[in-house]
Parts: structure tokens; C-alpha cells; sequence
């Protein structure tokens, strides 16, 4: 099936525009290697929406299929309702997007790269340039040749670039690459104030706490697959409780604990216990344990419950887990 | 969106210094320098201007340089936007990729319409400005712009010069011709008795003074102190031309390629050793593929009064086509390397 097949296919609904990204079995090979593997993806409007997974999971090739920088061997998709390639100017009208590294033509400064781009843009964009370039805070450096710049700067020009064309959809594929800690704190809130104006922010990263502050719904991808997507706080729920015990004994503390029909899997570590309860715990569950120990004669030093991170849920669903390094 | 293509090249400082070094520089430092030594020593040093400079100039330097630079030009156009990486911001913007594409033309050529059209008119004007005041033909000193009857009037009067100087067929009329004694002294002179030359009358000198100034009138009237308007206009549009073709083609060529730096060594070898072959060389049975080169063309609508380009000697094609094809094979190229350049950007993974 080709690009112009997907477009044809004429049993498969067109969007209501209700996502923002909608996409149903999207596929894309190169050769042997199947990139991008049938993809049923929604992402809905309004939200900051993180895309995980392991390099070479075919992240960047979704993205760049999703934006027409590369044709789709099949399924069919749409951006913010218009159903692509068929109406991509449309769509792509309303979209800013980083797409890897961002690069620019180093002999112009910034202002000059994005009038460039604002030209390829309607009338109005150009009048958003100083607004943009202010907002990612290198209004400053506006002018200077863009050869001179960071890693970071170019980063957050990228970001500006994208903000031009006052987009409803933005997708940036790493935009936290080359900014310091100050930087990243700074594009997190960003992030969140474009997604307080309205704005859907799609954001592909391996910095996962930095998705789990920033996004309220994640899709993870794994050999060009989509394995999970929903809310953090959904995907999250499912997955277990661990509680961090410091004690006097932990052998003997392993055994009392054994003994009792608290369903938990008890591993001792130095200095302690972990014990992995079910994601359903209660707070009684954990007074229990405190009551148990404290009971046998076993003095607690620490006892703190750890709820799962998106990292560790991450390495527990993605097939790179047990992976050799 | 063409002003913002005009501006990313014109910032490209590198490229910008080269292109006016050949086109503006070159022309000018040539002309200057001849200038000033002629203002220092006018006998060693002829005027910097004229006819023979101008047609150097134009039919050897712009012409050549012009499409070379132009071709650089049209490459770089064709290819940056991907070597830099801002293709992809580009496509992204929704823009159609055809677009992006169309608006590079007009960037690109108003640039080096421009600069061409800067380095010829300073060609013009020097060469107008400071030609010789009088003519050169064969060593003597004639005045310039004649009627044949002119030239006959002024033969007429200058017998012993023509005589001893401009070139002829044979004999001249009535056995005629000159004697340069030994002491350097020329003198016109006519077979005597015996074979011995002894001096001709006036009468003599003048009859066979006018019969070579009519020999040699063909070859004199294309001489010129300095080029005629008309001459100028045609040999700029030419000029104009050829650079035009060099950045469509390095566009096309550029886009094609993805990359600068091949792209214009094709052109380069295009231009200076693909070209001169095909218009020197008759190759059997590749008449027709030397005509579809689009130099041969150029080549064949260079104003009359110029040398061949590409230093092949008067208008002697050894490749000889029609106007109708040679316009034929110009459009061909600049739609076709258009198309190829467009449907590569179109095509191309961003």
C-alpha cells in the first residue's frame, strides 16, 4: 500500500477533529525494517501528551510521517482533524514542530531564520517574531548570527519557531536537549502555560521524569509499536506499591512479616526490607506492617511507602527491560 | 518569501565576496590597471578601452565567469536549505514544497542579474569612455567608422600606407606595390623595364591604393573604436542569458543533488570542457546530442560582432543549428532542470 492508497482508502471515518492526532494503522519500512508499525494513536486536544520509548522505538519516524517530512507506507491520520497528506498545508498551518536536532542557517541571526520562516507562514506570523523569540527568552541574542549560539539557544529558537504560526498543535522531539537545569525548569513551564492557552503539546523525550512533571498523558512505543497510552495518573494506578523498611533485624522482620496474609513479596536489602504490595494498598495495610514489626520486637528505624515511577513503569513495559546494557 | 530567499543568500558573505570579485572585481581591477598605465605611459601602453577590449571582456570573461558564478549561485540556492537543516522547518511551515522551491528563482536571479549587469556596464563604460580616438587596422592608423567611399577617399590619399601596410590579394592593379629600401624607407613602386621596380606615379598609387581599400573593406568595417549601442544591449541580454541558464540549471542541478560542492563541479566542467568540445568538434552521429547542449545554443545567438565564445574564432560553427532549435534547446533546459529540481524537493525526505 502507498501514501496515495492511505489517502484513498474511503471505509476508514474521517475524523470529527475531536484529537488532535488520531492515527489508524500507520506504517512505515525502510526496507527489512518496519519503523513505524501499524499505530493506532489519540492524542486529545488541550493536553501535554509525552511520547516514550527506547531509542531506534521509531519515535522521530512517527513524528516525521505525522508532518509529511517522510511518506507513510500505510494507515491513514489526521492533525487536528484534517485528515493528512490530503489537506497537510491546512493542518501543518496550524502546527510548530522540532524535529530532531534543531538547525538553522548559522550565517543568519535568529530573527533573520525566523523571518524566513515566518515568510513560508500567513501575513500574520511575522508579526509574532519578537513576541516568540521574547517568550523563549533569547530576544536578547535576537540578532546574533545563530552560529554563535548554544546548543540550548538553538533549542529554545527551535521552540520559537514553532510558536510563529501561533500553532494549536505543537510536537517537539526533545526539546530539553542541551538546556541546563535552569532551562529545563524554564521549558516545563512552558510547556504548561501553552497547554493553559488551549494548546496540545506533544513531547517525545528520554528524560522521563521530565514527561511525568510535565505531561498529563503518555503513549510508550517499543519496536515501532504503541504498547500502552493513556493518563499517567491511569497507567500509573496499575502498578504496585513498595515499601522501604529500615529496621533492626531484617531477617527475622522478613519471616514475621511472612507469616501474615498481607499478599506482599518480601526482599531484604541491606539495612532493611522492601516489600511490594498491590497497587490497591491501603494506609491500614501499612500500619499493619508497622504493627507486625513493631510487635515482634523489631525496631523501625524508616518505613516509607515509594509509588512506582514513570521510569520504572517505563522499563517494566518497554522490551528493554533485562536488556543487556 | 522571494525577499526572504533574496536576504539568506545576500547574508552569505563567502559567496556574495566571490560573486562580485568575478563579476564586478575582476572586470574593474583589468580595466583599472590598464587605465592607470596608459595614464602614466600612453605610448607604451594603448588606451583601456575599445573595441577589441570589449569584446575580450564580454564574449571572454563575463560570458564564461558569468555562468560559472551563476551556476555556484544556483547550486548553493538548490541545496542549503537541506545541508543546513532547514528544509524540514520549511516543510513543516505548510508551505507547498513547489512553492519554496519557485520563490528561490527570482532570489537568485536578482542577485546575479544584477552583479552581472554591474560588471558589464562597467565594461561599457570604460571601453566607451576610453577607447582609442583612432583606429588600428593592420598597423596603420585609420580613422575609424568609413564608408567605403570614405575608405577609398582616404586610401586614395594615404597610397604609400595602404600600399605598404593593409593586406591584399595578389598583385595589386596594374603591378603596384611597395618597396622597403634598405634604409626602412617604404616606397610604392611598379615593375620597370627588365623587372625592375622603379617608383609609380601618383596616379598609379592612388588607382591600386583604392582597389585594396576596397579588398579590405569587408574586414574593415567590423572594426570599431569602441562597440555601437545596439552591439551593447544585445551582447548584455546575451550575457544576461547565459547567467540566467547557469542558475536555473545549478538550481535544479543543486536540488537534484542535495549537495553544493559536486553540483557545481559538474557545471564548471559543463561550462569550460563539455561546452568548447561540442562546439569545436563534429562527433559522428552525435550532431544532434552536441545541439541539445545548452552552451552550443547560447553559443549560436551571440550578437554577430562578437568573437565566437569560447575563443572558437569568428562564427564558424562546426556545430551549426537553427535559431528556432537553439531557443528550443534553452527553454528545454531551464524547464526541464526546473522540473527536476522541483520533483526532487517535492520527493525528497525532509
Amino acid at each position: 500500500m502507498t501514501a496515495t492508497d492511505v489517502v484513498a482508502e474511503p471505509d476508514l471515518p474521517a475524523s470529527d477533529g475531536s484529537w488532535a492526532v488520531e492515527t489508524r494503522g500507520l506504517a512505515k519500512r525502510f526496507g527489512s525494517n518496519v519503523a513505524v508499525n501499524g499505530v493506532d494513536l489519540l492524542i486529545p486536544r488541550g493536553c501535554a501528551f509525552g511520547y516514550l520509548g527506547p531509542n531506534g522505538a521509531g519515535k522521530t519516524t512517527l513524528i516525521r510521517v505525522l508532518l509529511g517530512l517522510t511518506r507513510a507506507d500505510a494507515g491513514t491520520m489526521s492533525l487536528l482533524g484534517y485528515s493528512v497528506p490530503r489537506h497537510r498545508d491546512k493542518a501543518l498551518a496550524r502546527v510548530g514542530a522540532i524535529v530532531d536536532e534543531p538547525r538553522f542557517h548559522g550565517h543568519l541571526t535568529g530573527r533573520q531564520n525566523l523571518q524566513l520562516l515566518a515568510a513560508a507562514r500567513e501575513p500574520a506570523a511575522r508579526g509574532r517574531i519578537d513576541a516568540s523569540l521574547d517568550r523563549v527568552e533569547i530576544l536578547r541574542r535576537a540578532d546574533d548570527r545563530v552560529s554563535k549560539y548554544s546548543m540550548g539557544m538553538r533549542q529554545r529558537l527551535g521552540v520559537a519557531a514553532c510558536l510563529i504560526g501561533d500553532p494549536e498543535l505543537l510536537i517537539l522531539d526533545e526539546p530539553m536537549n542541551g538546556l541546563d537545569p535552569a532551562g529545563m525548569h524554564d521549558m516545563r513551564d512552558m510547556i504548561r502555560s501553552l497547554v493553559a492557552e488551549g494548546r496540545t503539546v506533544v513531547l517525545s523525550s528520554h528524560l522521563l521524569d521530565e514527561v511525568q512533571r510535565t505531561c498529563d498523558a503518555v503513549a510508550i512505543v517499543d519496536r515501532g509499536n504503541i504498547i500502552r497510552q493513556g493518563p499517567i495518573s491511569e497507567l500509573l494506578a496499575g502498578t504496585s506499591l513498595t515499601l522501604q523498611v529500615d529496621c533492626s533485624d531484617p531477617d527475622r522482620a522478613r519471616s514475621l512479616l511472612a507469616g501474615t496474609n498481607l499478599g506482599a513479596a518480601i526482599d531484604v536489602e541491606a539495612g532493611g526490607l522492601a516489600i511490594t504490595l498491590p497497587a490497591d494498598t491501603t494506609r491500614d495495610v501499612i500500619a499493619e506492617v508497622a504493627r507486625v514489626l513493631v510487635t515482634g520486637g523489631i525496631a523501625v528505624y524508616r518505613l516509607q511507602p515509594v509509588q512506582a515511577s514513570l521510569e520504572s513503569w517505563f522499563l517494566q513495559v518497554t522490551s528493554r527491560l533485562g536488556d543487556p546494557a | 518569501m522571494i525577499a526572504t530567499r533574496f536576504l539568506e543568500l545576500r547574508k552569505r558573505r563567502g559567496l556574495m565576496i566571490t560573486l562580485v570579485l568575478v563579476t564586478v572585481g575582476f572586470p574593474t581591477v583589468f580595466l583599472a590597471v590598464r587605465l592607470l598605465l596608459h595614464a602614466v605611459a600612453p605610448k607604451t601602453y594603448g588606451p583601456a578601452g575599445g573595441y577589441s577590449i570589449y569584446t575580450a571582456m564580454s564574449a571572454g570573461v563575463l560570458y564564461t565567469f558569468g555562468f560559472i558564478v551563476a551556476a555556484t549561485l544556483g547550486c548553493t540556492a538548490g541545496s542549503v536549505d537541506l545541508s543546513d537543516g532547514m528544509f524540514r522547518h520549511l516543510v513543516i511551515t505548510g508551505r507547498s514544497r513547489l512553492a519554496i522551491y519557485l520563490a528561490r528563482i527570482p532570489a537568485g536571479l536578482a542577485i546575479i542579474v544584477s552583479l552581472v549587469a554591474v560588471g558589464f556596464t562597467i565594461v561599457c563604460a570604460v571601453c566607451v569612455y576610453a577607447a582609442p580616438s583612432k583606429l588600428s587596422y593592420n598597423g596603420v592608423t585609420v580613422p575609424a567608422g568609413l564608408s567605403q567611399s570614405g575608405l577609398e577617399s582616404w586610401a586614395a590619399d594615404n597610397a604609400t600606407e595602404v600600399l605598404c601596410g593593409f593586406s591584399y590579394n595578389g598583385q595589386s592593379k596594374q603591378g603596384v606595390g611597395c618597396d622597403n629600401g634598405p634604409g626602412g624607407s617604404a616606397r610604392v613602386v611598379i615593375a620597370g623595364p627588365g623587372g625592375r621596380p622603379v617608383p609609380a606615379s601618383a596616379d598609379q598609387a592612388k588607382a591600386a591604393a583604392i582597389d585594396i581599400a576596397q579588398q579590405n573593406y569587408p574586414d574593415y568595417k567590423k572594426q570599431f573604436l569602441y562597440p555601437s549601442n545596439s552591439l551593447m544591449i544585445k551582447t548584455g541580454l546575451w550575457i544576461e542569458l547565459e547567467a540566467t541558464i547557469g542558475f536555473v540549471v545549478g538550481l535544479g542541478l543543486g536540488s537534484l543533488l542535495g549537495q553544493r560542492t559536486v553540483a557545481v563541479i559538474l557545471m564548471i566542467v559543463l561550462e569550460i570542457i563539455l561546452t568548447p568540445i561540442a562546439i569545436r568538434t563534429r562527433i559522428p552521429h552525435f550532431i544532434n546530442g552536441q545541439r541539445g547542449i545548452v552552451g552550443v545554443a547560447t553559443a549560436h545567438l551571440e550578437p554577430a560582432q562578437l568573437p565566437l565564445a569560447f575563443g572558437g574564432g569568428g562564427q564558424d560553427f562546426r556545430v551549426t543549428e537553427s535559431t528556432t532549435t537553439a531557443i528550443c534547446v534553452i527553454l528545454a533546459w531551464l524547464i526541464g532542470w526546473t522540473v527536476l529540481g522541483a520533483w526532487r524537493m517535492m520527493t525528497r525526505d525532509a
